[in-house]
């Protein structure tokens, strides 16, 4: 085990030991290349840290923070059958537009790559089908770059003369990705993805759980089958059942995302669905447990 | 409702989310003393136990226990 997810597990168990248990089931759904993809990882992980001059157990702290969000968030979830926020408006002031919040938010999720099973189980799907992809794509586009994890494994993958655009509505998400990349290479934009047009198409697009943050996810997917080139391939993730303080979007069933998948004038290459937890599919139903969505996608042809 | 008749009915709801017939609560029972009392099913929980008695916690009871005598004693304050 990485000696630093080592240090994150024995200090949790320490300050969560509810929620410990939960990492030590997580433990068994990572496969052999998990140590050498978390030193990867910690090695860009803990020069943000450093430029920030912050330690891990800071890290530690957002994570759980961010953790006692989605649990108060998923009570009032189950409570109501609702999300708490259903405006682009609300979460912009919430979270986004908040550098307090968000801060504390990208750590905390950056750190989750790594500790919830679903979130890794993703990065992997990305990271082994990506490599199909390498001598189509000539421009590479990320709306919602989030921490910046997706963006650097494809600088990792994708060739080295491939452009790189980054579009992100939030000032901090981008300055954190930029520390966690630190390559020339990429090109960020701050803007709303629905005002963003140069006139380009991207061969590929990376749309990492970006749809649940938005009121209209039909709309945008709308707006990159547009941005996308003849040929080029979406990668998207969105979650179903996920209560969090900035998802505005709820999707009932994994049913739901493919319908608006096919309106939007796209048909599924490959999919995966990953429970959030370590329960059987009849419990997942019964608790509406998160399940994550992610499918690489091509333009129907016309 | 007295304490010990909140930890009966709080006994069964464990029973209920955890499907284990075995559990059998104190006052002093930790998450470590119930192998699957996790962070998942202590969300479920509360939300059962609210429905139970119709209460709502708040988010700081919520995340504020350290055994079942602290949840047992939020439901009293809320009952009586």
């Amino acid at each position: 085990m990485n000696e630093h997810i080592n240090y994150i597990c024995k200090r949790i168990e320490v300050l969560s030991p509810i929620h410990s248990k939960k990492l030590k089931k997580n433990r068994t759904f990572f496969d052999e290349r998990y140590d050498e993809l978390a030193d990867v990882f910690f090695k860009k992980y803990l020069r943000v840290l450093q430029l920030e001059n912050k330690t891990l157990d800071y890290a530690i702290a957002c994570y759980l923070q961010m953790l006692a969000d989605v649990t108060n968030e998923t009570v009032e979830f189950l409570r109501t059958g609702k999300y708490t926020s259903t405006t682009f408006e609300e979460v912009n002031k919430r979270v986004y537009a908040s550098p307090g919040v968000m801060e504390y938010y990208m750590h905390g999720l950056l750190l989750s790559q790594f500790l919830f099973k679903h979130h890794y189980q993703t990065l992997t799907f990305f990271t082994d089908t990506l490599p199909q992809y390498v001598n189509t794509t000539k421009s590479y586009l990320e709306v919602g770059v989030g921490h910046g994890l997706y963006l650097s494994s494809a600088l990792d993958i994708l060739d080295s003369k491939t452009t790189f655009t980054v579009v992100d509505i939030s000032e901090t998400s981008i300055q954190f990705a930029k520390n966690l990349i630190n390559d020339t290479r990429v090109e960020y934009n701050l803007r709303d993805i629905f005002d963003f047009d140069k006139g380009e198409k991207y061969d590929f697009i990376t749309l990492g759980e970006v749809l649940e943050h938005v009121e209209d996810p039909l709309g945008l997917l709308l707006k990159l089958n547009d941005l996308l080139s003849d040929d080029g391939v979406l990668f998207f993730t969105t979650p179903t059942n996920a209560p969090a303080i900035d998802h505005i979007y709820l999707f009932n069933n994994v049913d739901e995302i493919r319908d608006i998948v096919r309106s939007a004038g796209f048909q599924i290459a490959s999919e995966r669905s990953f429970l959030s937890e370590d329960v059987s599919a009849e419990r997942a139903e019964k608790y509406k447990i998160a399940v994550l969505y992610d499918a690489f996608l091509k333009k129907i042809s016309r | 409702m007295d304490k010990n008749e909140i930890l009966k009915k709080v006994n069964a709801i464990f029973i209920d989310i955890l499907d284990d017939e075995n559990i059998v609560l104190t006052y002093e029972t930790t998450a470590n003393d119930v192998e699957d009392w996790d962070s998942l099913n202590h969300i479920q929980l509360v939300v059962a136990i609210e429905k139970q008695f119709k209460i709502r916690f708040t988010s700081k009871e919520i995340q504020s226990w350290n055994n079942v005598g602290e949840m047992v004693n939020s439901v009293s304050l809320k009952l009586n």
